[in-house]
Parts: structure tokens; C-alpha cells; sequence
């Protein structure tokens, strides 16, 4: 099926509902839905057509067409078709009806899209904050073009908290977080446990807001944005990078040197690495296996230190732009690459075959925090979660981009949808990731690594982008702007999905079980929370900053709140 | 009156050589994880200047008896040192005329009765965790070496312990001693708390559980405690089930015995640097059915094999 064929399916069906479409190309399709059908047209996409969902975002659209709008954005894996439900709305009434009912994947872009643009979603599950501090004031939206980036509101109410939910009756609460050093990101989750079975929990999370959408759309410009993405996760960083370039490249009709896509593949598979064999590193660690994770951090090394000799640093390799890449791939780094793979290679072998036949890693790891094929289906779960639970879904191979359509690989998937299978799903996808770099190296044309575009690009145009991140699909939409930047730009990093799914994964479980499962998603809490806050408190926006933008704009002063 | 100073006087020896041996045993064991692990790891010295520094600490009180919190630190390393008033080091137990196998176990139990009244009193949620967790492994696990030294007693037909130790669990029969030995080598890990079963304090699950409000000099008394642990076990251990060292020489036999306690501790280190940790409901199971072997072994013996 390609894109055109789709939009005949969801014509046939709807009469009315469709207000206007636009093809990119075979791969990409937008429609633009009447508010009122929003909700029958997602659920045949979601239910009868079988799409899996993968953001909703909410675009201050008010300088263009006079009101808001929201997309919501389904992938089509099995037909390379990304698809983005946009639905225009007043700028007197922003509400929509919700989607979440349907698709329980949706409620936490429900809930920030009202959080950050006022945007309401009409019969929301869970109306609570998601994003927004406690004390944050109630009718100001952040992401609103008429908020500037570095406000800070003089009604910021120190004294309110958040509310939880009481405890359900025979519960005590276990509170993990807001800090637990296992996990060494801020979130918090409140368990409700009977003896050492969790019985529910709450997740309260975004706490380490750092405004990177909001700073995109105002401050910074297209070329400037890449190092910015890396900047949202300290370890898929350039998986960041490269998801926004490719964004901006489809929406302004890019192509990318044919060199430099093999460069982004062989940085993206060198990320992996690191990721998988950090991770392998960081599971160990929580099962209290500190030998596995010493070897793990030791076998890891080189795979940093390769990273440094090519880019320059051990990690954020800075190494997008639109249309290329910043850095070349010389045949004298490609020999210590190589050499440097098959090392790997032999001593993953033999982490392979020691985890394979660990008793002790069985036993805590299988039948703890089981995903089902329907949980994947509604919360869309992504990655290794997903393809443990035997859902084959790989955007490397679903949605090609830089040079994977070129290179053999395999999709490993697991059964069991446990930690157990989410381990060797991981452990075995290092071997593919060597195999596709090995292939990058011998393919790689020669040629420019960058085809800088020549003309200011089109404003208004439309960009999906899915990436494999090590823990799963990341999704990046654009929509382009004026002034060299981008007029909305949204990052929905895997485990803005997974972490969904958590409070259902560790229903019944004991306590124990709780670090693991929750590590078994990767989850990347600083991807999750690239929110559109500026940190007054840290003034950490400094570092991201060119001092003339500050100079642009004197009279806002940024404000270095001290702690009560 | 003589011979109340000699015991005495043997007595601190005991005591001073545990306090200095067994840092240097948790030393090792650290040393020789990193070695396993391909790090460098801390100078093997490492532990005394860390029990030191936590010493000379601001003594902070957190938590909601801070009288309670301090006594159970000051229990936990008394009971365990009390203990090693009844191994024999220097080929003899100092103190062995004054108490009987009854007592000692007591004053093991009291060493886990510390920890739980150090999280009772502390009152965080994840001490009250850790302690449920001392409380499952303690009731479990204290029976199974109980049983190991009744079996010893009733072998060698008194609860004296100079009487109990020195390998009388083989005498009259060998089958149920050697099968013993197999059960508390086993259940070894667990007594120490080592990893795979350092379920208590689980680092990465329940944050140090019990410990976790406590910091300074009392944090600094509970680490001690827990590495004189180690070399109380593994004293016990060589106690009770190697034949008694006797080569006439006083200062080779403690050489002897010290080298089997370290060999112990080696044991110790390989085991939990290659294990990954059980869960609390796995690890109760795992004792409960060392318990069983153990009792079988018990009444193999009354059978006189």
C-alpha cells in the first residue's frame, strides 16, 4: 500500500471528514480532518486498519491559519507509511474531542498538548498535569508563540503540590523517587504495595524540564537545532540529531548526500552499541550482577573511544546538519572501526554465552514485568519491548532512511514479552548492528558528506521521521517556519511510550522487581522530559545559548531563582 | 584466679584480632571482585580508612528513636564480638567454660535482632522493607545453623563448646557431618550476606533497606559488624567442621586457623562476584529447602551414620 492508496481507503469510508490531504511522497501522508469525525476517523486507522500509534502534538498555528491545530501521528510498519491526522482548530475554542478512550497510547499527548498550549481534549482519562511544574500557573501555556522562551511567571506558586491519588484501601505507599539511585534520572513513582506486592502506582515525572521544543521554535536555527537534539539524550543523542535533519529534509524535499547517509548509519549503529552494551551493563547492576556490568563497561570502552577518534567526543558526536554530516568516515578510521568490531564481536560472544545459561538472571528475569501483544498494540510500545513480546516492528527496516534500505539485517525478536526476552533481544541485536556497520564500510560512495541547501526553505511544510533509537522508534514532526527555524518541532522519544505502560507492567509484581522492569525499557527520562520549561532555577539555558540572542532581546531578564 | 586472667587476657587477643582481621578480610574480598571484574579496585587497606572516616563523622540524628538507633548499633558489632569470644583463634575458645552452644546462638540471633530494631527505629519505608526481608531470612536461616550445632552436640554429647567444635559433627558416623558441611556451604552466602543473597540491603532494589537513614559513626559500627560477620562465620564454619588443628606449635595452629578462614572468605568472594542476586520470596525457598536437607542430616545422625 502506498500513501495515495491509503487516503482512497480512509475517503471510501468518510464522507465529509476529510477537509484536505497532502502526499509528499509514497512514504509520507498528511489529512487534514474535520474536528467533529476526529474520533471515528482514529479509530478506524487505529483499530481496522491496524496502525500503531505514535505521538500527538499540539502546533500553535495562530499566525498562520488563524487557530490551533493537532496531529496525530500513526505509522503504517508493515506499508512504510507514516501518517499525521491533523485537525484545525479555532483560536477562540482549542478543543478536541479525546482520542484516548480509544487509543490509551494518546493520553499523555492529550495531556500535554493542554498543559503547554491550552489545547483541551474533551473526555480525557486522566485530566491531571503532566508536564507543567506544581506550581506552574494554570493559564499559561509555555509552548504558545505569544509566551516568550524565557518567562518567568511572578504567579509561580512555590506552595502547591501535586495531587496524588490516595492509596487504594489495604495499601501502603512505597515512594520511588523523586530521586533512587539505581536509576540516576529524577522521576518518581509512588507504589501502592501490599507486604511486597506492588498493587498500582502513580508516575509523576518531567522533572527536569529544559525547554528544548520551545527553544527550537524561537531562539535557534535549522542547522543549529541538530546539536541541540543530540543535547536531549545523553546516550541516543545523535539518533535525536539525525530523526530532526531527516524531518527537515523530507518537509523541504532534501536529499541528503548519498555518502554522508551511509556516515548517519554507521554513527547510529556505533550509538547502539554503546547503548546495548551499557545497558546489558546497567540490568546486571539492578540484578546485582556487578561482575557482568564491570565486563560489560569494560568491553564497552573501545566502542567510546572509536566514537571519539571519528567525531571528536565519546559521546554527542554533533554530527548532523540538514542534508549531510559534519564529519568523514577516512579509510584510516575505518581499519581501526573494523578492528574494533571484531573485538567487540568475540567478547559479545562470550557475554552471549555466560548470560545464556545464567540460572541466577533466568530466574529474576523471566515472567517479570510481562508486556502482552494488546498492551503493545495500546500503548504503543516500541523497540525491544515490543519485538520481546513478539510484535515485529524495526523502523529500520519499516520505514528506511539514511542507508539501511541498502544493508542486510535481521529484526531480532523475543517471545515471552518479559525482561528476560527484552535481555536477549538486546544482547543478540549487537551482533545485527555490527553486521550493518561492516556493510556501511565496504558499501560507502564516494562523494560529498553534505548537500547544503542552496535557497531559504519553504515555510509551512510538514516533516515525519521515524528513527530505530536503541530503545525504540524515536518520532520527530516538523513543521517549517520563518527566520531560518522551524515553526514547530516535537520529539517524542521512545520511552515517552514505554514509560505508559509501566504502572501495567508492574501490577502484582513484588518490589524487587520493580528497578528491573523498569530498567528493562531503557528508560531515558531526559529524552522524555525535553519539555518546553525554561529551568529558571539552574539558568541552565545559558549553555545552549548564543550570547546574541540574549542581546536580542534585553529586556527579559533571566531570572536565577534561589531554592527555598 | 590464674586462670580467669589467662582467659582474659586470651579473650582481647580474640577480640583485638578480629577487629583487625576482618577489615582486611572485606579488603580482599574487594581487591580480589576487582581483579575478577577487570578494575584495579581499592588498595586492599581501603576499608579501615573507610570505618575510620565514618568514625570521625558528625554523629547526625535522623529517624524516630535516635536512642534506639544508636544502641542497635552499638548491639549489632557487640553481638557479633561477642562471639568471637567463643571461637577458637589461638587453638582454644577463651571464653568456652562460661557458656554453651545455647548462648551462641543467642548472640548470632541478637546480631539480626540489631538490624531490625536499626530499621524499626529509623522508620523509613524501605527500612521496614529491609527489615521484613531480616525477619523472613532470619527465621529461616537461624534453625539451619542451630541445626548444625545440635548435630554436633548430640555427636559429641555435649553443648560444652569445646566439646561442639573441632569436627565432632563427624564422629559416629560421617555421612550426616560431611552432608551437613554441604548445607551450610551453601547456605553460607546467606549467613554473611553476601551477594546472591544480600536481599536485606539490596542496594539497587531497597537502597541499603535498614541502613538507609543511617550515616557517620553509627553506619560506621553496622559495617564493622557486618565484616566482623564474615569473620565470625567463617571462624565458626572452620570451627565446627575442620578436625581440631593441633600440630603442638599454639602460633602455627592460628596461622592454620586463619588460613582456613581465609580460604572461606575467598570462597565467599568468588561465589558472590559471580552470582546475580535472588529475590526475597526465591531466597526463602532456597533455605527452606537447606533446612530440610539439614533436619534429614539430623536425624540420618540419630540413626548413627
Amino acid at each position: 500500500m502506498k500513501s495515495r492508496e491509503l487516503l482512497d481507503t480512509i475517503n471510501a469510508r468518510f464522507v465529509n471528514a476529510v477537509l484536505r490531504t497532502d502526499i509528499p511522497d509514497d512514504t509520507r501522508l498528511i489529512v487534514h480532518v474535520r474536528r467533529e469525525a476526529l474520533k471515528d476517523v482514529a479509530r478506524y486507522v487505529f483499530r481496522d486498519l491496524d496502525a500503531r500509534y505514535c505521538v500527538g502534538i499540539g502546533i500553535d498555528d495562530r499566525e498562520n491559519s488563524g487557530g490551533f491545530m493537532v496531529a496525530h501521528d500513526f505509522a503504517f510498519d508493515r506499508d512504510n507509511i507514516l501518517l499525521s491526522l491533523l485537525v484545525p482548530m479555532p483560536a477562540d475554542d482549542p478543543t478536541l474531542p479525546s482520542i484516548s478512550d480509544i487509543i490509551a497510547a494518546a493520553g499523555w499527548s492529550e495531556r500535554e498538548m493542554r498543559d503547554l498550549l491550552g489545547i483541551t481534549a474533551i473526555g480525557m482519562i486522566n485530566p491531571k498535569r503532566l508536564v507543567l511544574a506544581d506550581g506552574w500557573p494554570d493559564n499559561l501555556h509555555p509552548l504558545r508563540k505569544d509566551v516568550p522562551y524565557n518567562i518567568s511567571p511572578a504567579d509561580y506558586d512555590e506552595t502547591k503540590t501535586y495531587p496524588f491519588d490516595e492509596p487504594p484501601p489495604g495499601t501502603t505507599v512505597v515512594p520511588f523517587g523523586p530521586f533512587h539511585p539505581t536509576l540516576d534520572e529524577p522521576e518518581h513513582f509512588r507504589l501502592f504495595v501490599e507486604g511486597e506486592i506492588i498493587r498500582g502506582c502513580e508516575y509523576r515525572g518531567f522533572m527536569v524540564h529544559r525547554g528544548i521544543e520551545k527553544l527550537a521554535d524561537s531562539v535557534m536555527t535549522y542547522n543549529e537545532i541538530p546539536m541541540l537534539a543530540e543535547r536531549i539524550c545523553g546516550i541516543c543523542g545523535c539518533v535525536h540529531a539525525v530523526t530532526y535533519a531527516q524531518a527537515v529534509e523530507q518537509a523541504a524535499c532534501i536529499k541528503p548526500s548519498p555518502r554522508s547517509e551511509y556516515i548517519r548509519t554507521i554513527m547510529l549503529e556505533i550509538e547502539r552499541l554503546h547503548s546495548h552494551t551499557l545497558w546489558v551493563g546497567l540490568a546486571s547492576h539492578i540484578l546485582g550482577f556487578d561482575t557482568l556490568f564491570m565486563q560489560s563497561f569494560r568491553i564497552r570502552e573501545p566502542i567510546m573511544w572509536i566514537a571519539e577518534k571519528i567525531s571528536g567526543n565519546r559521546k554527542t558526536y554533533a554530527l548532523c546538519l540538514i542534508g549531510g554530516v559534519r564529519f568523514e568516515i577516512t579509510p584510516d578510521l575505518k581499519t581501526h572501526l573494523l578492528d574494533v568490531l571484531k573485538k567487540l564481536e568475540t567478547e559479545w560472544t562470550a557475554v552471549f554465552a555466560a548470560v545464556k545459561g545464567d540460572k541466577n538472571i533466568m530466574a529474576r528475569s523471566k515472567g517479570v514485568g510481562v508486556t502482552t501483544k494488546e498492551m503493545v498494540k495500546n500503548f504503543g510500545l516500541l523497540g525491544p519491548i515490543a519485538r520481546a513480546t513478539g510484535v515485529d516492528i524495526d523502523a529500520r527496516r519499516d520505514h528506511p532512511y539514511a542507508a539501511y534500505d541498502k544493508v542486510q539485517f535481521d529484526v531480532v525478536t523475543g517471545e515471552g514479552g518479559d525482561v528476560w526476552g527484552r535481555i536477549v533481544v538486546r544482547v543478540l541485536e549487537v551482533f545485527e548492528s555490527i553486521k550493518i556497520i561492516r556493510q556501511c564500510l565496504n558499501q560507502m560512495p564516494e562523494g560529498p558528506i553534505v548537500c547544503e541547501p542552496q535557497s531559504e526553505l519553504p515555510n509551512g511544510r510538514i516533516g515525519l521521521s521515524s528513527v530505530e533509537a536503541p530503545r525504540g522508534e524515536a518520532h520527530h514532526f516538523v513543521i517549517t517556519g520563518k527566520n531560518n527555524r522551524p515553526h514547530r518541532w516535537r520529539v517524542r522519544a521512545p520511552t515517552y511510550q514505554n514509560l505508559q505502560a509501566i504502572p501495567d507492567m508492574i501490577k502484582d509484581q513484588r518490589i524487587s522487581d520493580m528497578t528491573i522492569t523498569l530498567g528493562s525499557i531503557d528508560p531515558c527520562f531526559s529524552c522524555t522530559d525535553r519539555m518546553e520549561i525554561v529551568d529558571i532555577k539552574t539558568g541552565e539555558m545559558r549553555l545552549w545559548q548564543p550570547e546574541n540572542s540574549f542581546k536580542a532581546q534585553p529586556e527579559i531578564k533571566i531570572s536565577v531563582r534561589k531554592r527555598p | 584466679m590464674k586462670h580467669l586472667g589467662f582467659s582474659l587476657l586470651a579473650a582481647f587477643i580474640n577480640i583485638v584480632l578480629a577487629l583487625i582481621v576482618a577489615p582486611f578480610f572485606e579488603g580482599l574480598m574487594r581487591k580480589i571482585t576487582a581483579i575478577i571484574q577487570s578494575r584495579k579496585g581499592p588498595p586492599i587497606f581501603q576499608p579501615y580508612m573507610d570505618i575510620a572516616k565514618l568514625l570521625i563523622k558528625e554523629d547526625i540524628e535522623v529517624g524516630h528513636a535516635p536512642i534506639m538507633q544508636r544502641f542497635s548499633a552499638l548491639l549489632s558489632l557487640g553481638a557479633m564480638l561477642s562471639v568471637v569470644l567463643f571461637i577458637p583463634l589461638l587453638g582454644f575458645a577463651p571464653l568456652a567454660r562460661y557458656a554453651d552452644s545455647i548462648l551462641m546462638i543467642y548472640l548470632l540471633s541478637l546480631a539480626g535482632i540489631a538490624v531490625l530494631l536499626a530499621a524499626l527505629s529509623a522508620g523509613s519505608t524501605y527500612s521496614i522493607v529491609g527489615m521484613s526481608r531480616e525477619m523472613m531470612a532470619m527465621m529461616t536461616l537461624e534453625p539451619l545453623f542451630a541445626v548444625a550445632v545440635i548435630m554436633s552436640a548430640v555427636k559429641a554429647g555435649s553443648l560444652r563448646l569445646d566439646a561442639v567444635f573441632g569436627g565432632a559433627v563427624y564422629s559416629g558416623g560421617i555421612i550426616s557431618g560431611v552432608c551437613l558441611l554441604g548445607v551450610v556451604l551453601f547456605a553460607f552466602q546467606a549467613f554473611v550476606g553476601r551477594a546472591p543473597f544480600d536481599v536485606t540491603e539490596a542496594e539497587t532494589e531497597i537502597m541499603e533497606g535498614p541502613l538507609i537513614e543511617y550515616s557517620g559513626p553509627k553506619l560506621a559500627l553496622f559495617k564493622y559488624a557486618h565484616m566482623v560477620k564474615l569473620f565470625v562465620y567463617a571462624g565458626l564454619l572452620t570451627a565446627i567442621f575442620i578436625p581440631r588443628i593441633n600440630t603442638g606449635m599454639r602460633a602455627l595452629d592460628a596461622v592454620i586457623f586463619l588460613a582456613c578462614q581465609t580460604a572461606i572468605v575467598l570462597g565467599v568472594t568468588l561465589i558472590a562476584a559471580t552470582h546475580a542476586r535472588y529475590r526475597i520470596d526465591q531466597a526463602v525457598r532456597y533455605y527452606a529447602l537447606l533446612f530440610g536437607v539439614a533436619v534429614c542430616c539430623l536425624i540420618v545422625s540419630l540413626v548413627g551414620w
